[in-house]
C-alpha cells in the first residue's frame, strides 16, 4: 500500500538517501501541559546540533525556568512530537537560566532517529522533574519572519511520512 | 424514549457503581463556608458551560462523578485549583480573585462527596482528591439540570422583540438570486452555495486597500461565543448575536432597523451562531436551544418556529443553516448519547414543517450499522453537524461534513478501528428527500477529536465536478462530487497521527501505537484538537484557482478514560495536554494558498497567533483574515503579502464578508471571544497575548469617499 513503510525499509532508504541536513535546531518550549502544570513548565530556549559523520555536537541555552534545572538529555520517540526515553545525557550549566551541551558518537539507530526527526532535547527541573522544556531537533531552516510569505509549503517537517500527499 | 433527566440519574448511579465507596477518611481541606460560597460562585461563573449539575457538555468536561475522579482522583486539590485558576472561566482565565477560585474548588470537592473540615483552603493543599472525595454526587446537585440559570453577561437582558422594523420595498430573495448571488449582497454563509467565501467586487483592490478606513461599528451582545458572519441583502445587514439575538442594520450607516431577542441567553461556550440565512421575505436562524426560526425580514417578527430537537435533552445548534430549493437545511450538535441520535433535517421554508431527516449515526441493522463493532445503540454518540452544508443546484445535492464519534478515543469508545459511520464523512444528500446519494469516510476510527466536519467547497475543473474540504488533521481532500470517488489529498500542516495514505483510495493508516492505544495512557497527536484546520473557513479565488486556508499549529497529548457502557450520556471522556508543534518555532498561525487543480502549495506564511476568522478573497486580488492577537489584515491573494492591517479591540473572530451599497464596497468583520479549541489553545499557550474579555462587535471598513 502506497505510503506504508516498515523500519528495515526506512533504514535502507535513509542509507541510500542523498545529502541529509547536517545542522539541526529547535526552539525549546514547554512540555505538554494542562492548567495545573502550566506554572511549572514555563521558560524558553534554543538548541542546535551539528552532525559530522556520526558525531553529533549539541549546544543550547535556556532561560526563565520557574525552578532550577536538574538534568537535560536527548530523548527519542517513535515519531516527531512523540515522547520517548532518554538516550544521551547532556551537560547542564546554570539553574533557571543556563546552557546545555554534549558531543556523541551516534549508533545506527540513533542516527536514523535523528534524521527522521525523532530526537528531541528535554530539560527537567525541580518543579517539573518529568520535563520542563523540550524541542525536537529538525533540519535547520531559515524563518522568513512573521507574516512573510514563502513559496510553497515553507518548512513542513513531514520527514517520516512518505508519500506524495506531503510533497511540494 | 429515555429522557435526559433519567439518563443523568442513570449516569449518577453508574458513577456510584464505578467508584467503590472507599469512604473517605480525611476531611476536606476547606470549610463549609467556602463550599457554600463556592456553590454560588460556580453558578455564576461555571454552570453556563459545565451545567448546574456539573455534568459538563461539549468540550467542557464533567466536574463531578466518575469522569472527574478519573481525571483528578490521583492529583491533588492544589493541582485542581491551579488548573482552574489558570484556565477558567472560559475566555476570562484568571479573572476571578483567589478566594473565589478557592471557594469554587471547595464546592467541586463537595460535589464529589468530600466533606468540609475546619481549616480553610488557601490553595496549597497537597492532599489527593481521592483521599477526600469518592465521586458520589450529592442528590441536591445531581438532580436533572434545568437550562443553565447562570447570570447572563448582559445583565437585565430583556427577551423578545425590542425594536419592530418597518423596512420598505424589501426585495424577496429568490432561488435564482441564491444560485447567482449579486456581488453587492452577501446572501449565504460563505458567499455562495459553493462556499467560495469570495466577493466579485473589486473597488477595493491591491493598490488601494492600504487606504481602508473604519466607516462604522456596532457593539454586539456579550457572553457566549461570537463567531458569526453578517448576511447582507439590498443594503440591509442581518446579524446574529450571541443569546440568539437577531438584528437588522442599515449596512451603510450601522443604524438598527429591528431587533428580536429570541433567547435563551448565552450561558455556555456552545452558543455561537455562525450564520443565518435569507430567502424570500424571511430570515432563518437555528437558535442554540435547537429551535428553527423564520423571522419577517422587514419587521423582525417571528413568522414561525419549529423544534429541531428537544433542548432539555442537551441538544444544541451552532452551525447556521442553508436554504436550498425551498428548504431550510440544518444540522445538530451536542449529541452525547441521548436519543435520538444526531441528524440533519430539512424544513419547508414557508411553513416550517419538517420535510426530511437524515440520521448521522447508524444503528445496528441499518446501513452502516455494522461499523461500530459491538457498541450498543445507546452508546453510539457524536456525529454532529455543526457547520452548515453547501449545495449544487444542478445536481440538487447538499453536501455536509459530519463530526467525530464519541467518546473521542477508540479505546474509550470500544469501537476499535471501525469507521463508526457516518462520523467523519462527507455526506451527499438529495436536498428534496434527504436520501443519501453517497458518502465518503475520511477518517475511519478517528480518535483524537480531529474531525472532518467543515465546509465542503464545490469546485469545477472543466467538466470535473469536485468537492474539497479540509478537516482538523490538516489534510486537504478532493473528491468527485457526483460519485464520491477519492481524487487527491495534500497535507497542509505537520501531522503525526497517520503514517500513510493510499493515494488511490485516500485510505489513511494510523500510526501503530495509535492502533494499539489503551485507556488511561497518554498518546501524542499533532495537530491538537484545535485542528490543523478548524471552523474558520477557507476561501476559493476562482480566477487564480487558489484556495486560501487558515491553519493552526499545535499538538497535544491525549488520554482516554474508561467509559461505562449503557449510561446513555457519553462525553468526550478524556484529558488533554498541549504543546507547541515541532518545527514551527512556536508559531501557531499559518495561512497557506493551494492551487486546487493540482493541489500545489503556492505560498504560505506563519505567525505567532492563530487565525480565528475565515478568509475572504475578492476580485480585487485582496484577501482578508483576522487573528487571536486582534489583527485584521488584507493580503495580496496571489502572493500572501500583507498590504494593510488594523488592530481591533479584541480577538478578531468570525467570517469576513464584502458587500456594496450605492456603489461603494465595504468589508465587514466581527470581533469575539469563545470559539472552542481554536480560541482556548492560544489563550493557554500564548501568555504574552492579552485580550480584553469583552468586545463583541462588528466593524465595517471602506475606502475614503474620494479614493480611487
Amino acid at each position: 500500500m502506497a505510503g506504508m513503510m516498515r523500519w528495515p525499509v526506512l533504514l535502507a532508504v535513509l542509507a541510500a538517501s542523498p545529502v541529509w541536513a547536517q545542522t539541526y535546531a529547535s526552539r525549546l518550549t514547554a512540555v505538554a501541559y494542562d492548567g495545573a502544570m502550566r506554572a511549572n513548565v514555563q521558560g524558553d530556549g534554543r538548541a542546535t546540533a551539528t552532525l559530522d559523520g556520526k558525531t553529533l555536537t549539541v549546544t543550547g541555552t535556556f532561560a526563565d525556568l520557574p525552578s532550577p534545572a536538574t538534568s537535560a538529555s536527548l530523548y527519542s520517540g517513535t515519531g516527531i512530537g512523540i515522547p520517548g526515553p532518554a538516550i544521551l545525557e547532556l551537560k547542564l550549566n546554570g539553574q533557571t537560566d543556563g546552557s546545555l551541551s554534549g558531543s556523541f558518537a551516534l549508533n545506527a539507530k540513533q542516527l536514523a532517529a535523528l534524521k527522521l526527526g525523532h530526537v528531541y532535547v528535554q530539560i527537567n527541573s525541580q518543579k517539573a522533574p518529568d520535563g520542563n522544556l523540550w524541542g525536537w531537533l529538525l533540519p535547520d531552516h531559515p524563518f522568513a519572519g512573521a507574516n512573510v510569505p514563502v513559496e510553497g509549503h515553507g518548512f513542513l517537517p513531514q520527514l517520516d511520512v512518505p508519500g506524495n500527499w506531503t510533497q511540494k | 424514549m429515555r429522557g435526559f433527566g433519567l439518563t443523568v440519574a442513570v449516569a449518577a448511579m453508574a458513577v456510584a457503581s464505578l467508584w467503590i465507596a472507599s469512604a473517605q477518611t480525611t476531611e476536606g481541606p476547606f470549610t463549609e463556608a467556602q463550599a457554600t460560597a463556592g456553590r454560588a460562585a460556580y453558578a455564576a461563573n461555571c454552570a453556563g458551560c459545565h451545567q448546574a449539575n456539573l455534568a459538563g457538555a461539549g468540550e467542557q468536561p464533567a466536574l463531578a462523578g466518575a469522569s472527574f475522579m478519573a481525571s483528578w482522583g490521583k492529583r491533588s486539590v492544589k493541582e485542581f485549583y491551579d488548573d482552574i485558576r489558570s484556565t477558567m472561566p472560559y475566555g476570562r482565565a484568571g479573572s476571578l480573585d483567589a478566594a473565589t477560585y478557592q471557594n469554587i474548588t471547595a464546592f467541586i470537592m463537595t460535589a464529589n462527596g468530600a466533606h468540609a473540615g475546619a481549616k480553610p483552603f488557601d490553595g496549597g493543599a497537597g492532599v489527593k482528591v481521592s483521599a477526600i472525595a469518592n465521586g458520589q454526587i450529592p442528590a441536591d446537585i445531581a438532580k436533572p439540570a434545568p437550562r443553565a440559570a447562570a447570570a447572563p453577561r448582559a445583565p437585565g437582558m430583556k427577551l423578545g422583540q425590542t425594536l419592530v422594523g418597518n423596512i420598505k420595498n424589501y426585495k424577496p430573495v429568490s432561488d435564482a438570486m441564491l444560485v447567482h448571488p449579486d456581488p453587492n449582497d452577501w446572501l449565504i454563509y460563505r458567499g455562495n452555495y459553493q462556499a467560495f467565501s469570495h466577493s466579485g467586487l473589486k473597488q477595493i483592490n491591491e493598490k488601494n486597500v492600504g487606504q481602508l478606513q473604519l466607516k462604522w461599528s456596532w457593539a454586539m451582545n456579550e457572553g457566549g461565543q461570537n463567531a458569526t458572519g453578517p448576511t447582507i441583502h439590498d443594503g440591509i445587514m442581518f446579524l446574529a448575536n450571541t443569546s440568539n439575538t437577531v438584528q437588522a442594520l442599515d449596512a451603510k450607516t450601522g443604524e438598527l432597523l429591528w431587533e428580536n431577542r429570541l433567547g435563551p441567553v448565552a450561558t455556555r461556550a456552545y452558543s455561537a451562531l455562525r450564520s443565518l440565512a435569507v430567502y424570500e421575505d424571511k430570515v432563518y436562524i437555528n437558535a442554540t436551544d435547537a429551535k428553527l426560526y423564520a423571522l419577517d425580514a422587514r419587521t423582525g417578527k417571528v413568522v414561525w418556529k419549529t423544534e429541531i430537537a428537544d433542548s432539555t435533552k442537551g441538544f444544541n445548534e451552532t452551525g447556521g443553516v442553508i436554504v436550498a430549493h425551498g428548504k431550510v437545511v440544518v444540522g445538530l450538535t451536542l449529541c452525547r448519547g441521548q436519543m435520538p441520535h444526531c441528524f440533519i433535517s430539512a424544513y419547508d421554508a414557508r411553513t416550517g414543517a419538517r420535510v426530511w431527516k437524515f440520521q448521522t449515526i447508524a444503528d445496528k441493522g441499518e446501513p452502516g450499522g455494522d461499523t461500530w463493532k459491538d457498541v450498543p445503540n445507546d452508546m453510539r454518540a457524536g456525529g454532529e453537524t455543526w457547520i452548515a452544508g453547501t449545495y449544487d443546484p444542478d445536481l440538487n445535492i447538499t453536501y455536509w461534513g459530519v463530526a467525530q464519534s464519541k467518546p473521542w478515543m477508540q479505546a474509550s469508545r470500544r469501537s476499535g478501528n471501525a469507521a463508526t459511520l457516518y462520523a467523519n464523512t462527507t455526506l451527499a444528500l438529495d436536498v428534496d428527500t434527504g436520501k443519501l446519494k453517497w458518502y465518503y469516510s475520511h477518517a475511519p476510527g478517528e480518535t483524537f477529536d480531529l474531525d472532518e466536519v467543515f465546509e465542503r467547497v464545490l469546485i469545477d475543473h472543466g467538466s470535473q465536478k469536485t468537492v474539497m474540504t479540509i478537516g482538523k488533521a490538516g489534510i486537504l481532500w478532493k473528491l468527485d462530487r457526483v460519485t464520491g470517488k477519492f481524487l487527491d489529498a495534500k497535507q497542509t500542516v505537520f501531522q503525526n497521527v497517520y503514517s500513510g495514505m493510499d493515494m488511490k483510495t485516500g485510505q489513511l493508516t494510523f500510526r501503530p501505537d495509535v492502533l494499539a492505544q489503551r485507556t488511561n495512557t497518554w498518546i501524542s497527536a499533532c495537530p491538537s484538537a484545535a485542528g490543523g484546520h478548524d471552523w474558520p473557513p477557507t476561501s476559493y479565488d476562482k480566477a487564480n484557482d487558489l484556495m486560501i486556508i487558515p491553519l493552526d499549529q499545535s499538538c497535544n497529548m491525549m488520554l482516554g478514560h474508561d467509559v461505562a457502557q449503557h449510561t446513555g450520556v457519553v462525553q468526550p471522556e478524556g484529558e488533554e495536554r498541549v504543546f507547541f508543534m515541532p518545527g514551527t518555532d512556536g508559531n501557531m498561525g499559518r495561512l497557506a494558498a493551494y492551487r486546487t487543480a493540482d493541489m500545489k502549495p503556492v505560498w504560505s506564511f506563519q505567525q505567532r497567533s492563530p487565525f480565528l476568522t475565515g478568509v475572504l478573497s475578492t476580485d480585487g486580488n485582496v484577501a482578508f483574515v483576522g487573528d487571536y492577537d486582534r489583527v485584521f489584515r488584507a493580503i495580496q491573494t496571489t502572493t500572501g503579502k500583507t498590504l494593510w492591517t488594523v488592530r481591533l479591540p479584541t480577538t478578531v473572530q468570525g467570517n469576513p464578508v464584502s458587500f456594496a451599497v450605492d456603489g461603494k464596497q465595504y468589508i465587514a468583520i466581527t470581533t469575539g471571544l469563545g470559539g472552542g479549541s481554536p480560541f482556548s489553545k492560544p489563550s493557554s499557550m500564548l501568555g504574552e497575548v492579552h485580550n480584553p474579555d469583552h468586545g463583541h462587535a462588528v466593524y465595517v471598513f471602506a475606502l475614503p469617499d474620494q479614493a480611487n
